[in-house]
């Protein structure tokens, strides 16, 4: 056995069992290297392909506003919020474990733009340097020009962490994969479940940022697909000027004529959101930005193997909890790593057209994943997570599609903007 | 009076009255820490084993006084004693391990251990890791050949099978199959090693000979669609003509034709079947259904479920001692 793949079994060794197991890891390699090994192992699989080198980039921008850390006072954060690089790095580690059977090693660089102009001119670079995979963790004014740059070029660009429906919708490129879902797909699910319990009647609690009337937007219409009923809108205003207790006091923003199931509350600063659970007029759950969220990935999932990521994750970043761009950062390169084990091929056209195509992906939530073609969009499961439990999974049972069940989350392809099948 | 003792106990251990096919049906349940024990004629609860954290694959030992039992959260195999059914012992593993197949004439145990990402080959007697491969992510099935010389195991998170040398603990091939592999079923002839692929919806058949993918099985039970069907569990009768395979999701097992490679029927079961095992006589079939809390007993010549009876908490597999 070569001394280069020793270094590498150590190495994957060791990132799997952490430090502790770095010992341990070194007695196996050992054991292994020791053992006589029949010359059929330095060259395993049947198929001759040569071996490729396949290089994703991982493009983020410098004070990125979505990744700050989210405070209530200076000294006291509620949660902090990281750039999905690690999920990516679990992913590129599973990848390079699986080299001998691949043929293929696979690296990823990181690209820091200082600003999502910046983006297009960083992916333009990598791009003409012979980067043709691109993991993208920007904020949505990157998109545009980033696909003006990249049109009609090598490259396919997976959204990571940006759920604007307008990426889908109006900017609708060919080269973008969306992996993280779609925020018409996150509430989708949201309503599924409330009209699974017969919970029809919501009131709507919306702040004063871009974001939340974003967010809003697309909760209603999730509302009017699902029929479930918005029984009052209201508009608040966070503070303690008595003066506007009418929109700043979660007491008084409830007290509406009609009875509701559930308070919906859209706060991208979540300072408001955390202030209305147990404040409302009537005893009520609430949902959207606190308690029940619509998620594409949390830690206590328990199924499909789920356990199993979450704890090469905690791994990996050292104690970090996994969340929803992390999840679509390691599914992109699972995407990657997939398109150039089931083509046996090296070309991009034709790992392109894999992942495009109608393939399946496991993205350890349950049903099996491919990319719409309408809109590039990531089919999948939508996870409806509280603080310590996913209380549902949607596509809830009993909503039905006449193709895939999973079609019932966000824009199916007759009400879709976009065409990019067509 | 030790020695003499000793060798009392030796000649109790060898004597074959020590099988007493009692005909108890052992399912394990991974949230509830037990093992459950069913009455064959009565099919009531008639014990409740607290075996260790997360117990899951089960196996009898040739003359069944023993069965032993991965515990996935305590790290261990634990050796249960069928005629007292207590623990009378525990193997040291890796991390997590969850199924595995026994070699007793080596004196060895090859356990797949999901959260290492390795199967672990263990010292039945002496317990302990002797080697260690590195597998493709979360591995599961493990099966032995029949000569004991190569031992399969499936990588869920890779796609992959990989065939590995019982002597040296060395990868000799990989094969990639469907989306998310589980468990295994070999053809008695030796020919082909059949694979549940849970998020394909089918079973893969892998030539051990050429270690290639040769076919599958996909399923579909009337009026599911494939993204229903999940399949785990596999048992196939000792001639090699039938296997049955539980369909997860679809709440259906699938009766299969070998040879044919075609589905004959479906049979219904309870929430997410997983685990599955055929009595000896290949009339009964047991089926845990890991999120019924249940397992179901089938009449495999009229391919109905006759019972099922609750059970602990995620039944994950079932053993029959007969």
């Amino acid at each position: 056995m070569s001394s280069a793949r020793v270094t590498s079994l150590l190495r994957l060794l060791r990132g799997r069992l952490g430090r502790s197991g770095a010992r341990l890891a070194l007695a196996i390699a050992a054991l292994i290297a020791l053992a006589s090994v029949p010359p059929a192992l330095a060259q395993t699989t049947p198929d001759k392909q040569p071996e490729q080198h396949v290089k994703i980039a991982f493009v983020s921008i410098d004070n990125d506003p979505r990744y700050e850390p989210l405070r209530a006072y200076e000294r006291i954060v509620l949660k902090t919020r990281e750039h999905p690089l690690t999920g990516a790095e679990v992913g590129i580690d599973e990848a390079n474990a699986l080299k001998r059977v691949l043929n293929a090693d696979f690296t990823l660089d990181r690209i820091v733009a200082k600003s999502p102009a910046d983006v297009a001119p960083a992916v333009l670079a990598a791009l003409d340097a012979g980067t043709h995979f691109f993991l993208i963790d920007a904020p949505t004014e990157a998109y545009k020009p980033l696909a003006a740059a990249v049109h009609g070029r090598d490259a396919l660009l997976f959204n990571v962490s940006e759920p604007d429906d307008s990426l889908r919708r109006e900017v609708c490129a060919a080269e973008f994969v969306h992996v993280f879902p779609s925020r018409a797909q996150l509430m989708d699910g949201l309503v599924q479940y409330f009209i699974s319990r017969k919970w029809r009647d919501l009131l709507i609690l919306e702040g004063p940022q871009p974001a939340d009337a974003t967010m809003t937007g697309a909760f209603e219409r999730s509302a009017q697909k699902f029929g479930a009923r918005i029984v009052a809108h209201q508009h608040f205003k966070p503070g303690s000027d008595p003066r506007e207790r009418e929109a700043n006091d979660p007491s008084l923003l409830s007290a509406v004529n009609r009875d509701f199931d559930a308070v919906f509350v859209a706060d991208d600063t979540f300072d408001f959101a955390r202030t209305v659970p147990y404040h409302l007029v009537r005893p009520r759950p609430v949902i959207g930005s606190i308690d029940l969220e619509p998620v594409a990935w949390h830690w206590t999932w328990e199924r499909n193997g789920g356990p199993q990521v979450n704890s090469r994750f905690d791994r990996k970043s050292g104690g970090r909890r996994m969340e929803g761009p992390d999840w679509a950062a390691w599914m992109a390169v699972k995407m990657i790593v997939q398109s150039v084990m089931r083509t046996h091929s090296a070309e991009f056209a034709k790992q392109r057209a894999f992942i495009l195509g109608d393939s399946d992906f496991d993205g350890a939530k349950g049903l099996a994943m491919s990319v719409r073609p309408w809109d590039h969009q990531l089919r999948q499961g939508i996870l409806l997570a509280a603080p310590y439990e996913v209380v549902a999974t949607a596509p809830i049972e009993g909503f039905f599609h006449r193709v895939n069940q999973l079609d019932t989350l966000g824009d199916d392809e007759p009400e879709s903007k976009c065409h990019l099948n067509k | 009076m030790r020695i003499f003792a000793l060798a009392l106990l030796c000649a109790l251990t060898i004597t074959p009255a020590a099988a007493k096919d009692t005909g108890l049906i052992f399912v394990s349940n991974e949230k509830t820490n037990n093992i459950i024990v069913i009455d064959p004629n009565s099919y009531k609860v008639v014990n409740d084993i607290k075996v260790g954290r997360r117990p899951r694959d089960m196996h009898f030992n040739a003359d069944h006084t023993k069965l032993y039992v991965a515990c996935g959260d305590d790290d261990v195999i634990a050796i249960l004693d069928v005629a007292t059914l207590k623990v009378t012992g525990k193997l040291k593993t890796g991390p997590s391990p969850e199924a595995f197949a026994m070699d007793e004439a080596q004196r060895r145990i090859y356990v797949s251990q999901e959260e290492s990402s390795s199967l672990a080959i263990i010292d039945m007697d002496r317990g302990g890791i002797v080697k260690e491969v590195p597998t493709g992510g979360e591995p599961e099935g493990v099966l032995a050949s029949e000569d004991g010389k190569t031992i399969y195991v499936s990588s869920e998170a890779g796609d992959l099978v990989h065939e590995v040398d019982a002597a040296s603990g060395a990868i000799k091939r990989d094969v990639v199959v469907g989306l998310r592999p589980r468990r295994f079923a070999a053809t008695p002839d030796g020919k082909d090693l059949w694979v549940t692929s849970e998020l394909s919806g089918a079973a893969y058949i892998v030539d051990r000979a050429k270690f290639v993918v040769t076919g599958n099985v996909p399923f579909l039970p009337p009026g599911m669609r494939k993204s229903d069907v999940t399949p785990v569990g596999i048992a196939m009768t000792k001639d090699g003509k039938t296997a049955y395979v539980a369909l997860g999701h679809a709440a259906h097992v699938a009766v299969v034709d070998v040879a044919a490679r075609k589905v004959l029927g479906y049979i219904l079961v309870g929430k997410r079947a997983w685990g599955i095992t055929l009595s000896r006589d290949e009339k009964t079939l047991y089926v845990a259904n890991g999120l019924g809390d249940d397992v179901s007993i089938i009449d495999a010549a009229s391919r109905k479920a006759k019972i099922s009876i609750p059970v602990g908490r995620v039944p994950y597999g079932i053993a029959v001692d007969e």
